[in-house]
């Protein structure tokens, strides 16, 4: 089946950022909900949603263009429209006559070839579907989304056997493909996979750190060391909302098998209790745990006392006592008498055992576990790979020293992943191993890792065989940021690749694909007024960019997340970008008071050159480029990236990060390839760089750009106008690379440019002046 | 010498850039429709036209080429009658009345469609493609300077404050709301017709102003400085059209004589305060006109800005009764080469509405000019 229509019923938080994201794909969808009593507008309720939606932060849409993909109705009026849907998700409250009702109507309306869903999070499969007949039964699944829904990856899938499994299948393919979200399937067991651990978790975390006197910021500093997120147990908390957390518990407990472990953490402290009846219920409302402070004209982020209850100013805990513990690895952290350490070797060894005895009662194996904190907790190392991080024999040992019950699956099997010839194999309650599977057009560098030696290494960047004659370049340095050692491989991996393959795609599965060319090099050939070595450093990137540009084979980078200054040129420089939708891109250099000198000015000028929808004119083009880079505009989506004209048209969307490195691989086994033709530029010339100053001028006396922006836009604009050239005298990308290195020098060559970088590398903020 | 009349006024709505209900529309037929309905109303035959003279400030894209001429066919005019674009920036379809007076005093015809046009929704203030000169960039850099900054140059100058400015602003607003609820544009208004419907009524005016309002406006051009969004003329589409002919041709063709041109002028002052440049020009016109300004009853002074309207009243007196009776361009919009054509067409008709004698349009022009024309009731 084909979705090509959703309806989404229930536009609060939920339910109207899931219609976002279904338009986020490009798909139609109506979204409705009731009529409030007296409102003179039928439609007010989805009305309002979408445009909270419009202002919604993170950015709910890829585009905002997407929100006019989005019909608002009401149930009263237009559940008749929903006779073309092929996808109905029902998001309304949790109440079972509401939903009930709602089906009912929903399943005389609906085609018989239209799937309805559920996104309850708390009622079960069995009790949705009960009294209700098979023409019902048999399309009718739960699909719970977690929020937000554009970011979060996880979509937990509930079917019941009466479920048809075609209607499984293309919700699956749908939510994989279109909506870019890991499908995992779960049981009909309360709070399915990742609520029931996740908030195991928050609870343990939250009463463990009452009862030891461990403050919000202790608690919440020491779980990033675990791969998991630095909102950790009480930021999280904060987010999700403190209201739901009594709701969730009276569900567990009713749900829940009486010697269930979660029983032992499912009491709301008092403390809570009252928080929630002030209204600091978290960040939708007064504050939570932590709350921002405004009182005296200034924002002040203060967390509240878990013992008093008194909210005072936040400052983050001080872990220095843990820093040789943190270095020295995971065991020595959990094993440290430090109080923090201890606290979180209770939260998360108890919450490890929770997972490892939750098998098979929700999840068949720990890939399903794994997956869902993952996915929906965004942790780094889920559940089971953490504890090979940890070391099972020894996380099993500590257990029994603390006469604490071994889970079965933890005694059986010394790791809970193994690689056995080249593949990646999980454990099972048995001790046996069992290769993890991977859907098909998943292409995971990190398996492929686990598979084979690299081509080519080295401390920065390493190549990989990816099969088919395709080459895999990744980087892998501190926030992938490129130093020489990048450099030095991409050359020697264009070598290779003309040798030995036939294409090469430039991707690696970080959650940032490079935050832009290592400052720390530049900074010190500046501090030691070592201006050859800046030059050098520039003309490498340049000379690297242009053969991977002009190199005789088919070369395309496949990013996701941040792609930054040197990051985001390199992808200005390949034959076709094969873009995560979630990137954001950008020449952002003037940040720091430089100007791209990699070839971005270039080949973004080239782009905005040739664009064929621009206006007219030597002019334009050249305005749009200072805009775009004199504000360091970065992209929102891989959308927007083409808006902003980061990405050409023919360029790939992907929505699904899994299924990126296959598509770019697909994009680069193109036939008959020939490398681009070098661009001649006609530019304007000084006439554009006098317009482009009386443009900064005028933003100067607004007060809208700073003393030394006037000098960096200065430099931008002497290179975008193509320097000392005449309009009807074409100039060559290499006049443009001299232009890029001039300007360049010059600016690395003042106080204000070394300011900016100093304060950059100090703050990672940019600094104003 | 020729006596000149001018024998019809009309123009568009004027309507707020890029949010209004013109922007949709292409300049060529938004003038085109205003000067169809010019000679549909005049009656006159179409046939003894000699010149569309048409000024623009920003000629080029939808309202290039020679976009006077291509008017001609668009609104379904003889071929006969020629077409000549001009650009003297604001004062450009002034100066087309001008020199249409010229023409037939020297008797080179005897009947000119005199308008003026600007989408500034679709053609950008400077154009898409400007490209200064260097060289006078470097030695004389204020002939580019932009007209926020030549305001700001003479509140300075002129010591005008911010709440000057903002009662100039708010009593221009007033008039023309009232003249709007009296119906008082309804005679001089052409609908426009485009895909997007029909649009009959002015849409910059912003009757809800306030005092308070416009205090709490940020600075528009210099984060220091006193001009705001409230106290200059709003970006603005829109067209306007005049009848010129001789006097001799408006009698024996029966047309109404809204006035006589009397005198004109054009000077230049410093760009840097362009704004003052209606204070030569309309000396030089009443010196032309053997004439004082105390003689003057009627007084369309084009209000660019508030703070550059001021700086003019310093130097000229003109009695507050006497001014911008059915406000000005800082409520009404200014749609560079059309206001023109506007203010001297209302200047003609308001001698008739008010029964007055003598009325004077003038103003400012980017660069450092300015022009003035001296009308006479018949």
């Amino acid at each position: 089946m084909n979705i090509q229509k959703v309806a989404v019923i229930g536009a609060g938080v939920m339910g109207a950022s899931i219609a976002a994201h279904v338009a986020n794909a490009g798909i139609p969808v109506y979204l409705l909900d009731i009529v409030p009593e007296g409102a003179s507008n039928r439609n007010g309720i989805a009305e309002n949603a979408v445009k909270k939606l419009l202002e919604a932060e993170p950015a709910a849409f890829m585009d905002k263009a997407n929100a006019k993909l989005i019909s608002t109705g009401n149930i009263e009026d237009d559940l008749p429209k929903l006779a073309d849907a092929d996808w109905v998700i029902e998001a309304v409250i949790e109440n079972l006559q509401v939903k009930q009702s709602l089906y009912q109507k929903l399943n005389t309306i609906c085609k018989a070839e239209c799937l309805i869903s559920s996104n309850t999070s708390t009622l079960p499969l069995a009790l949705l579907k009960k009294n209700l007949d098979d023409s019902f039964t048999r399309r009718f699944m739960i699909t719970h989304f977690f929020n937000p829904p554009r970011y979060m990856r996880l979509l937990e899938l509930v079917s019941s056997p009466a479920t048809e499994p075609s209607f499984v299948d293309s919700i699956n393919q749908f939510a994989d493909i279109k909506l870019g979200k890991n499908c995992v399937t779960c049981k009909d067991t309360p709070g399915f996979i990742g609520n029931r651990i996740g908030i195991y978790w928050l609870l343990y975390g939250l009463l463990d750190a009452i009862e030891h006197g461990i403050s919000v910021e202790q608690a919440d500093g020491i779980m990033p060391s675990f791969g998991i997120p630095k909102t950790g147990i009480f930021g999280l908390l904060d987010l999700v909302g403190l209201d739901l957390i009594p709701p969730i518990l009276k569900g567990m407990k009713m749900a829940l098998p009486q010697q269930d472990a979660f029983h032992e953490v499912n009491h709301l402290p008092d403390i809570v209790q009252k928080m929630i009846s002030e209204g600091y219920t978290g960040r939708k409302g007064k504050g939570g745990f932590y709350r921002l402070n405004k009182t005296e004209g200034k924002k002040v982020k203060e967390s509240i006392s878990l013992a008093t209850g008194d909210y005072a100013r936040s400052d983050r805990a001080d872990l220095s006592p843990l820093k040789d513990a943190q270095k020295a690895g995971l065991q020595a952290l959990l094993s440290h008498p430090d109080p923090v350490a201890q606290y979180a070797w209770r939260v998360l060894s108890h919450t490890l055992c929770y997972a490892a005895n939750l098998i098979p009662e929700i999840s068949d194996d720990i890939t399903g576990i794994d997956a869902a904190l993952r996915d929906g907790y965004n942790w780094k190392f889920s559940p089971f790979e953490l504890l090979d991080q940890i070391g099972v024999p020894w996380f099993v040992d500590k257990l029994k020293s603390e006469s604490r019950p071994v889970p079965p699956l933890l005694a059986k099997n010394a790791q809970m992943y193994s690689t056995s010839s080249g593949r990646l194999e999980f454990a099972d309650l048995s001790g046996h191993y069992h290769p993890v599977r991977r859907a098909e057009g998943v292409l995971l560098l990190s398996d492929i890792k686990q598979q084979s030696k690299p081509v080519l290494e080295n401390n920065s960047a390493s190549l990989w065989d990816i099969g088919d004659g395709v080459a895999c370049l990744e980087f892998h340095s501190k926030m992938n940021t490129l130093d020489m050692d990048s450099m030095a491989l991409i050359n020697q991996s264009i070598d290779k690749v003309n040798k030995e393959f036939k294409a090469l795609v430039i991707h690696n599965d970080a959650e940032n694909f490079s935050a832009g060319a290592n400052l720390g090099l530049l900074m010190k050939a500046i501090h030691d007024n070592d201006w050859p070595a800046v030059e050098q450093l520039i003309k490498q990137g340049q000379q690297t960019y242009q053969r991977l540009k002009y190199a005789p084979f088919p070369v395309v980078a496949a990013p996701s997340g941040l792609a930054l200054g040197g990051g985001c040129e390199i992808l200005l420089h390949c034959d076709a970008v094969q873009a995560h939708a979630e990137l954001y891109m950008g020449l952002v250099e003037v940040g720091v008071g430089l100007i791209p000198g990699w070839g971005g000015c270039k080949e973004y000028l080239r782009r905005c050159l040739s664009q064929p929808k621009r206006p007219g004119g030597p002019i334009p083009p050249v305005i749009k480029a200072f805009q775009t880079i004199g504000l360091a505009s970065v992209s929102k989506s891989a959308f927007d990236a083409r808006e902003l004209l980061y990405l050409n048209t023919h360029d790939g969307i992907t929505m699904n990060k899994n299924r990126l490195l296959a598509d770019a691989k697909a994009l680069a086994l193109a036939k008959d390839y020939s490398p681009p033709l070098p661009f001649t530029y006609h530019l304007p010339g000084f006439t554009a760089k006098v317009l482009m100053d009386m443009g900064i001028k005028a933003f100067r006396l607004l007060g809208k750009a700073t003393e030394y922006d006037v000098v960096v836009s200065g430099q931008l604009a002497h290179v975008l106008s193509g320097g000392a050239c005449d309009f009807t005298a074409p100039i060559t990308e290499d006049d443009l690379l001299a232009l890029e290195l001039e300007a360049f020098v010059a600016l690395v060559k003042q106080k204000g440019t070394l300011d900016r970088l100093d304060h950059m590398l100090k703050t990672g903020k940019p600094l104003r002046n | 010498m020729k006596n000149v009349v001018i024998a019809g006024y009309c123009r568009s709505p004027f309507t707020p850039a890029l949010k209004g209900a013109l922007a949709r529309v292409r300049p060529d037929d938004l003038a085109a429709q205003v000067v169809k309905g010019l000679v549909s109303k005049s009656s006159i035959n179409p046939d003894d036209i000699e010149d569309l003279i048409l000024g623009c400030a920003f000629p080029e894209g939808e309202q290039g080429l020679n976009v006077a001429r291509l008017i001609v066919f668009l609104a379904g005019l003889p071929n006969s009658i020629a077409g000549m674009t001009l650009n003297r920036f604001c004062g450009s379809s002034m100066q087309a009345i001008h020199i249409a007076a010229g023409a037939i005093q020297m008797d080179a015809g005897e009947v000119f469609i005199c308008a003026g046009l600007e989408s500034m929704s679709r053609i950008p203030m400077g154009g898409y493609n400007n490209m200064p000169n260097p060289a006078l960039y470097k030695t004389f850099p204020q002939a580019y300077i932009g007209m926020g900054d030549t305001a700001e140059n003479l509140a300075l100058k002129y010591a005008i404050g911010r709440k000057e400015q903002e009662a100039f602003a708010l009593e221009s607003q007033k008039k023309a709301y009232t003249a709007q609820q009296q119906g008082l544009f309804a005679d001089e208004i052409i609908p426009i017709t485009g895909k997007y419907g029909t649009v009959d009524k002015d849409g910059c005016l912003r009757p809800e102003s306030t005092a308070e309002g416009l205090a709490g406006l940020n600075p528009a051009f210099q984060a220091t400085g006193t001009v705001t969004a409230g106290t200059s003329s709003p970006l603005t589409d829109g067209a306007a059209a005049v009848l010129i002919c001789s006097e001799n041709y408006a009698d024996a063709h029966n047309l109404p004589k809204l006035a006589r041109i009397k005198s004109c002028a054009v000077s230049g002052c410093a760009p840097e305060i362009m704004g003052i440049g209606p204070v030569v020009a309309t000396r030089k016109a009443l010196q032309r006109a053997g004439l004082s300004l105390a003689d003057i009853d009627i007084v369309e002074l084009n209000e660019a800005f508030a703070a550059q309207s001021l700086a003019v009243l310093k130097e000229l007196p003109i009695p507050a009764d006497k001014l911008n009776l059915d406000g000005g361009a800082i409520a009404l919009g200014h749609p560079l080469g059309a206001t023109g054509a506007r203010i001297t067409g209302k200047a003609a008709s308001l001698l008739q509405r008010e029964h007055k004698r003598y009325a004077l349009a003038t103003q400012c022009i980017g660069g450092g000019q300015g022009i003035a024309t001296i009308l006479e009731a018949l």
